[in-house]
Parts: C-alpha cells; sequence; structure tokens
C-alpha cells in the first residue's frame, strides 16, 4: 500500500508538472512576441495567475520580474517607470529566496535591472549603479560564461561606458559573435529563459 | 496496480468533464472612492482563469472550474483581494480594492521630515547625491546645510536647525544614538562627519516635530541607516589633499564584511596653502572602522559597526590681549560601537533590538592657559528595542523601550590647583505610536514618549499628534508635539537638579511631488521653557524662548536634461532668554534669512558632473560691549559660492575636486571683544573669520578589484 502511495504521489507530481508545462509554454511565448504596453500587461497578468498558483516555480516568478523591466522601458510617464522596477526588485528578491532559481539568469536579471534604472535617470543612476551591474554580470558569467543573455548585456554595457569614457571596447564584435552562436544553439522549447536574441541584433546595428 | 489503472482513468475523465461546462465571470472592480480600476487582474485562485479589467473597470471571463469559486483581484499598489464567489452568482460581480500595506506605509508625508531615502531607492540620496552637491566637501553635515529650516553656522559646521542650537539635533545610526557624532576641531574651525557618508544608504532628517521614538532632540534629528546587504566583494583606496584612505568589502553568501582605514593629515595642505592660524602638530586623524552583515534567512538581518578614531593636533593660540600665545594641544579617542537585530516574522511582526556605546576621551594641553591641563571622559551605553505591527488596513502599531546610561568626567588641573566633576545617570524611556490610516488619502499618528531622567528624578509625557491628507496629489500635513532633553552636562554637573528642557512644536506644510519635481512650504512654530539659564548667582531652569519661521524648497530633475536644481529658502526668527543670554535676545548663531541654491549638471563629453552652490544668509547678531543692551548688533551677510567637479578618468579611476567661496569674500560670523586701553572706546575688536579664504579638497578614488567599478565606497 505504501508503495502505491507513494507511486500515486510521483504521479500526480509529474502530472501537474506537465499541466503546467504545458500552460506556461505559450505564456512564455506571449511575454517574447508582446509588442506593446498593454499585450505586456495582459501577459503580466498570466504570469501573476502563475505564481498565485504555484509560488515555488521559479520560472514565472523571473519572468514577471522581466516582463516588469520591460515593462519600465514602455511606460513613459516616470513614476509609472519607478513603480514597475521597484515591483521587479521585490520579484528578483522572491527569487533568490527560491532553491530553483538559475543563479546566472537571476544576477543577468538584476543587471538589466539596473540598467532600466540607468536609463530611466541616466544622470542620477548612472554613477550609483554602474558599478553594481558590472558586479551583476560577472557574478552571471562566472556561474555560466555560455549564459547568452549575460554575453550580451555585458558586452553591450561595457560597450556604451567605453564610448562613454571615449575608448573602444576592443572585444565587442566577439562578445557579440559569441552570443550569437549561443543564442543559435539554445533549445527552444526547454522551460528556461530564451528572452535576448533582439538585444544581438541591437548590438548589430551599433557597432 | 489496478488502482493506479483506476485513479489515472478517473482522473482523467475528471478532467474532460470539466472542460466540458463553461461558465462566465463578469463584473467590475473599484476602489475605495468607487472610482474604476483598469488593468486589474481578476482571476480564479489556483488557476490561469481570469482577464484584466478595462478602461472602464470591466472584466469578463469564461471558466471551467465548478462549484464556489475564489477569485483573486490584483493591482499594483493594492492589497490582493480574494473573495469566495457562490455558483449562482458569477455575474454583475463588484469587487472594491484597498490601498496595500506599502503603500499605506509609504506615501505619507510627514511634516518637518525630508526621507532623502524615499521610497524605495528611487528617492534615494546616496554618497554620490552628497559628493557632487558643491559646498559639501564630501561631508555629510555640509551637504544638509543646502536644505531648508538649516541654519549657516559656517565657523562651527555643526547643524544648527530652525533657530535651535546645535546640541538640539541629535544623531542616530541604524535607530542607536551617536554620542559624539562630529569630528573633533580647534576653536573656529567647523566640524566634520566624524562618519563617511558612503556608509549610509537611508538619510532622514527631521528639520522639526520629528517621531517621538528619537529621544533627547528638542529641535530635530538625523536618522542614518547602513545597507542591509552588501552584495559586492570590492577593494579601493583614495589619496586627497587632506588624507590617504583605503579598505574593502568581502561578500559572502549569506552576508558581508567591511573594513575602512583612513589616515588624515593637514600637514602637506598648510604647507602649500598657509592660513591664518599658527600650528604646531596640524591636524591628524587616524581612523578605522568595520561593518559585518550576517543575513541568516530573508527577513532577518544581524549588523555590528565598529569605529575608532584619533585626533590630535597642536595649534598656536593668542590671547585675546595679544600679550601671551599658548599652544593648545589636543587628543581625542573616540569609539562607537553599534549592534542591531531585525527580523521580520511570518505573522509580520517587525521586531529590532540593538545595542550601542560610545566612548570620548580628550586630553587638551594647554587648554586655557600655558601649562594648564584639562581632561574628560565621557561614554554612554544605549539600549533599544521595538516591535511593530499592522493589525489592519486602518490600523499599525509601534511600540518600544530604552534606556541610556551616561557617564562624564572631566578634570582640570593648573600648577597645584585639581578641580574634577563627574555624573552618572541613566535615562529611561517607553514609546508607543499608533497609525490610522483613516482612509487612504487621510492618515493619523498618535504617539507618546513616558520618559525618566535618573539625575533630577523627572518624569515626562511627551505627546505627539500628526495628520496628514492627500488632495489629488498635494498633501498637507500638520504635527504638533512636545519634546524634552536634559540640559548639556556642562551645566548638569554644576546643578544636577535642572529640569529637563521642553520644547512643544507646531509645524503645517503643504508638499508636491510629481516626476522628479518636488515643491513644499512649511511654517513652525516653537516654544521653548526650563532651558538651562545662568543668572549672575545662580544657575536655574528658568530658560525660555520661542522660535518660528517658513520653509520653502524645490527640487526640479526633470527642466533640462542632464540637469538638476535644488532651491532652499528659510525665514526665521528666534528669541531666547538662556544660558549665558540673561535678556530674550536672538541667539548669536540664528539668522533671520538662509537660502541656497544648488545645481548640477551633468556633461557627457567630457564625463563630468559640475556642481555650483550658492549660499546667502543675512547678518548673525552679536553682543557690542560699548552700545547698550545684549545681542545689540549685526555682522555683515554671508555669501559663499562653491564648486566641485566629479571626473571619471576611467571605470576604475574617479577624480573629485572641490573648492569653496569662490568669490573670495570674508564672511564675519561675530565678532569678540577684548579689553584694550589704548583704543578710545576701551576694546579690542576681532572679527570671527574663516581660516582661510577658500578651502580646495582634491581627491583620486580607485578601484582595485576586478568585478566593479565607478565606486568610491568602501562599505
Amino acid at each position: 500500500m505504501k508503495t502505491i502511495k507513494s507511486l500515486m504521489c510521483v504521479l500526480f507530481l509529474s502530472l501537474s508538472l506537465v499541466i503546467s508545462a504545458q500552460e506556461f509554454a505559450p505564456v512564455v511565448q506571449n511575454v517574447n512576441n508582446a509588442k506593446d504596453v498593454s499585450e505586456l500587461i495582459q501577459v503580466r497578468s498570466q504570469l501573476e495567475r502563475f505564481i498565485v498558483a504555484q509560488p515555488q516555480q521559479w520560472l514565472a516568478e523571473y519572468y514577471l520580474a522581466y516582463v516588469d523591466v520591460q515593462l519600465s522601458f514602455r511606460v513613459p510617464d516616470k513614476d509609472d517607470k519607478s513603480k514597475y522596477l521597484s515591483e521587479a526588485e521585490t520579484s528578483l528578491n522572491n527569487l533568490t529566496a527560491l532553491k530553483e532559481t538559475d543563479k546566472s539568469e537571476l544576477f543577468t536579471l538584476k543587471g538589466l535591472r539596473l540598467y532600466a534604472l540607468i536609463a530611466s535617470d541616466p544622470q542620477t543612476n548612472g554613477p550609483k549603479y554602474s558599478g553594481e551591474i558590472i558586479n551583476d554580470y560577472s557574478t552571471a558569467l562566472g556561474l555560466n560564461p555560455n549564459n547568452p543573455r549575460a554575453v550580451i548585456l555585458s558586452t553591450l554595457f561595457n560597450n556604451d561606458m567605453a564610448k562613454f569614457m571615449h575608448q573602444t571596447y576592443e572585444g565587442f564584435q566577439k562578445d557579440v559573435d559569441k552570443a550569437a552562436a549561443l543564442f543559435a544553439g539554445e533549445n527552444k522549447t526547454a522551460l528556461t529563459p530564451t528572452w535576448g536574441k533582439g538585444w544581438v541584433d541591437f548590438a548589430l546595428t551599433k557597432k | 496496480m489496478k488502482e493506479i489503472f483506476l485513479l489515472i482513468v478517473l482522473l482523467f475523465a475528471g478532467m474532460i468533464s470539466s472542460s466540458a461546462q463553461l461558465r462566465t465571470v463578469e463584473g467590475k472592480v473599484l476602489n475605495e472612492q468607487s472610482t474604476t480600476m483598469t488593468n486589474a487582474n481578476v482571476f480564479i485562485k489556483g488557476t490561469i482563469d481570469g482577464s484584466i479589467t478595462d478602461s472602464l473597470g470591466y472584466f469578463r471571463f469564461t471558466t471551467t472550474q465548478q462549484g464556489e469559486l475564489t477569485l483573486c483581484v490584483r493591482l499594483l499598489g493594492y492589497a490582493q483581494l480574494t473573495v469566495q464567489v457562490p455558483e449562482t452568482k458569477l455575474t454583475g460581480l463588484v469587487l472594491k480594492l484597498k490601498p496595500d500595506n506599502v503603500t499605506l506605509d509609504n506615501v505619507v508625508v510627514t511634516a518637518g521630515n525630508f526621507r532623502l531615502k524615499g521610497k524605495g531607492q528611487f528617492g534615494k540620496m546616496s554618497a554620490v547625491d552628497i559628493v557632487t552637491t558643491a559646498g559639501s566637501t564630501g561631508d555629510l553635515y555640509h551637504s544638509l546645510r543646502t536644505l531648508p529650516g538649516v541654519q549657516m553656522v559656517g565657523e562651527s559646521g555643526k547643524l544648527f536647525i530652525r533657530g535651535g542650537d546645535s546640541n538640539e539635533t541629535q544623531t542616530y545610526i541604524d535607530e542607536m544614538h551617536v554620542l559624539s557624532p562630529y569630528t573633533t576641531t580647534g576653536d573656529n574651525i567647523p566640524v566634520r562627519g566624524r562618519y563617511s557618508p558612503f556608509m549610509f544608504e537611508g538619510i532622514n532628517f527631521s528639520t522639526g516635530a520629528g517621531s517621538t521614538e528619537y529621544a533627547q532632540g528638542l529641535s530635530s534629528v538625523l536618522a542614518l541607516n547602513t545597507k542591509d546587504v552588501s552584495p559586492i566583494t570590492k577593494i579601493g583606496m583614495n589619496a586627497s589633499t587632506v588624507g590617504v584612505s583605503g579598505g574593502g568589502t568581502q561578500a559572502f553568501d549569506k552576508g558581508s564584511v567591511s573594513v575602512s582605514l583612513d589616515y588624515q593629515n593637514m600637514e602637506p595642505y598648510y604647507s602649500v596653502l598657509p592660513n591664518r592660524l599658527h600650528w604646531i602638530n596640524p591636524y591628524q586623524l587616524i581612523s578605522g572602522s568595520s561593518q559585518i552583515r550576517f543575513n541568516p534567512n530573508p527577513g532577518s538581518v544581524i549588523k555590528t559597526f565598529i569605529g575608532y578614531n584619533r585626533t590630535t593636533f597642536i595649534q598656536q593660540l593668542t590671547s585675546p590681549d595679544n600679550l601671551s600665545t599658548r599652544n593648545f594641544g589636543m587628543k581625542d579617542d573616540n569609539i562607537y560601537l553599534n549592534s542591531t537585530f531585525q527580523k521580520t516574522t511570518e505573522s509580520g511582526y517587525k521586531i529590532f533590538a540593538g545595542a550601542a556605546f560610545s566612548l570620548k576621551n580628550q586630553n587638551i594641553d594647554n587648554a586655557v592657559i600655558q601649562t594648564d591641563t584639562y581632561h574628560e571622559k565621557e561614554w554612554e551605553i544605549h539600549l533599544k528595542t521595538k516591535v511593530t505591527k499592522r493589525f489592519t488596513d486602518f490600523l499599525r502599531l509601534n511600540a518600544g523601550l530604552e534606556n541610556f546610561i551616561r557617564h562624564d568626567e572631566t578634570g582640570y588641573m593648573y600648577s597645584s590647583t585639581v578641580h574634577t566633576d563627574s555624573i552618572n545617570h541613566s535615562i529611561s524611556a517607553l514609546f508607543a505610536t499608533a497609525i490610522f490610516n483613516i482612509n487612504s488619502n487621510l492618515y493619523a499618528e498618535l504617539s507618546d514618549r513616558m520618559e525618566y531622567t535618573g539625575i533630577n528624578d523627572e518624569w515626562n509625557s511627551n505627546p505627539r499628534l500628526a495628520l496628514s491628507y492627500n488632495l489629488n496629489g498635494i498633501h498637507f500635513s500638520g504635527i504638533v508635539g512636545k519634546y524634552t532633553q536634559l540640559p548639556e552636562n556642562k551645566y548638569l554637573m554644576l546643578n544636577k537638579k535642572l529640569s529637563d528642557e521642553q520644547c512643544t512644536q507646531y509645524v503645517g506644510g503643504v508638499y508636491y511631488e510629481k516626476n522628479d519635481k518636488v515643491y513644499r512650504i512649511e511654517t513652525y512654530y516653537k516654544t521653548y521653557r526650563d532651558l538651562a539659564l545662568q543668572e549672575p548667582s545662580v544657575l536655574n531652569s528658568d530658560g525660555y524662548g520661542h522660535s518660528k519661521g517658513v520653509d520653502v524648497f524645490f527640487n526640479d530633475r526633470d527642466l533640462i536634461k542632464n540637469f538638476e536644481y535644488m532651491l532652499a529658502y528659510s525665514f526665521n526668527l528666534s528669541k531666547r532668554k538662556y544660558q549665558e543670554y540673561t535678556e530674550l535676545s536672538t541667539p548669536q548663531y540664528a539668522t533671520t534669512h538662509n537660502a541656497s541654491l544648488s545645481v548640477k549638471y551633468s556633461i557627457p563629453a567630457l564625463k563630468s558632473i559640475l556642481g555650483i552652490t550658492n549660499r546667502f544668509a543675512s547678518g548673525r547678531p552679536y553682543h557690542d560691549p560699548t552700545k547698550s543692551g545684549i545681542m545689540n548688533s549685526t555682522t555683515g551677510y554671508y555669501n559663499s559660492v562653491d564648486m566641485s567637479l566629479t571626473y571619471l578618468a576611467s571605470k576604475k579611476v574617479i577624480i573629485y575636486a572641490s573648492a569653496s567661496n569662490l568669490l573670495g569674500r570674508q564672511n564675519v560670523y561675530n565678532y569678540t571683544y577684548s579689553a584694550d586701553a589704548t583704543s578710545p572706546d576701551g576694546y579690542r575688536k576681532t572679527p570671527v573669520i574663516d581660516s582661510s579664504s577658500h578651502f580646495f579638497y582634491i581627491g583620486i578614488f580607485i578601484t582595485l578589484s576586478g568585478k566593479t567599478a565607478y565606486d568610491v565606497s568602501n562599505f
């Protein structure tokens, strides 16, 4: 009877995971395809429902933070930008406590959030957060040197900084190519973060 | 196996059957004022069935869920609403949202308070903001002088707020009292903050009617918070025109350790830029500090800070009659130890406990006349515990206990004369605050502080009522509160039965903040009584006084790209009969008009931030013995144009330069008179002025570790 009980448990667990994976995959698609604020708010609400249903699932919380950062780039009002970035911070803090969280992806997203903070007010936040961004991206790359998102975002930030310092960032092309290759090899069907290819395209336009 | 098979069949059958019947859920979402809410997320708890409300607040979705439903509504800034909806009533729903706790606790504007930390991290005044404010010379207290309510007392450097004396302002680090927050300097040389602004991430500056949680601050409180976490491992060093320092942080999984060492010596500076003072041994400061932060779990923080510094200098002083000189020799040791514990429990209790120890040990040779010695040893232990809990949307409570144990001893020796004095006493207090969120726009705070001071065996009740009302983003706030403080130790040593000094404050203000623009105007009236008064033959507590005025503040960071301005103006009328002022008169430190305009401009092409500050204060009252009455004259006005430049030389090197009083105006703070028979009126008049017309600071900050950059903080 005991074995049957445990078998049932395993069955239930795997079944519920399959359900959530099936339901979650289209939401991730929606995140990647969202083109404007209203679509982002729509997908944000779907993510919130997942989090309430399964608070221990890191991926929904992770994508919620990502969507909030995206919203902060898109909404025009400064107070609204602040609101979304503050929500993203809460989600990132929640993620830190979850065991399953991919720490390399977490630090990459932390860096992106700080980048969004700088974008919202370069004069004040530039000097305040540049050091922390560099630390976040290098921590992400230390945990997984082949994280394409960490590679491209860190490259872009270093390139921006070099430009600001009237210098050139020598490894730029090499790093962009590396990121592009890593994105190309990424398994798009797996339930792991897959966003970020757009930053490579953005980098190629910059050079 | 049979059973499992059956189970699977049943499960799938259940799923299939449940997907058969679709039901519609629809309704609208409102807030407390019945305004329709857009983009609210309405869904069935535990499922992904739901939708967001449209621009009219309506939602509509279908579900396969059967029976009674648990609906959830979520919207940023509002508390999550969970309601049970019976099967028969799924349409025509009206759901009302209430503001969430974060919103309830944060949007409140309290008169008199500059929460420079602000909401979250967006209004946070960082060390970078402080050092890039021209005129701050990298010092926290100097940078606060650009805010309204702070009076320009150039020769002191301490904070004089709204007509109050500097000892009426107390500094707290992580809720714990700091006995001597200022550096030790010579006569008429401005002090600086003992602690680097880079240590703090939160700066709460209350210019009046502050929380009764903070003790012994008759006028004002500066509450500083150190970082709870410092996630970056780093090493840095800097060299400047006044000294060198270095240190760093080692981050761990659940905490971090920071260390900083600092050495200042003014000799090289004075050898290049001499000043009016005569130094035998110029100012020297050796200091070391360390902080350990430990986060055992997400809701808990344990922090321990220890700082030690030693100041030495020998300054040659000339007697008032100009006939003799003496070598004023200072040795000052200072220790500050502070340990705090904070925890938020799962049931929502915020628990705080802290202990702090401050020690000042000072030895002065030739203090008043050649060959005398003065010694002072003062220490304080501060213990505090408090608990905060929000019970409902309507009520939050905060209560705590604290105790100060104080000791001060002085000794004066001249030839065979020895005079010693000492006091030992304690202060115990119980404080409680009830915060009422009457509705999302109206807020009230009622608090009391019951305090017992052992030295004079006195009990005091310090009640305080604060109200705040939000009218479409314009905040109105009013506070009335009573504050008490023991007289200064030098008076308590002479008369241990002096009463606690009392101040009643009335503050009202209007505030508006939107998209990087801040406008605020405040008015206040303060009455003082039971102040220590030195009458010709007796020291008593018969002193009294009042102070009233208006503070105006504008800050705009959105006017022109890369540009920010901050304008502060304060009008103050203050009169007192206390200490040596035996008639009701305006104290020497009080000025009627104070204004400062501070601008910052980022120049990306030059990788620089340029800051310019102009500070103005009307003349200071002084006492001219050749005229009748006391405090019968006024000095000329004060004006200083200061400039600072922050330059990013590379991502690991930051250069900071500042210069004070660019126009070279000689500001007179006071006049002293000494008897002089050769003068027609019998007096020699000496102005109290800065030791030099300008002060130049150039510092280079270098990041030595690989993982970070653009970072000047070792903590």
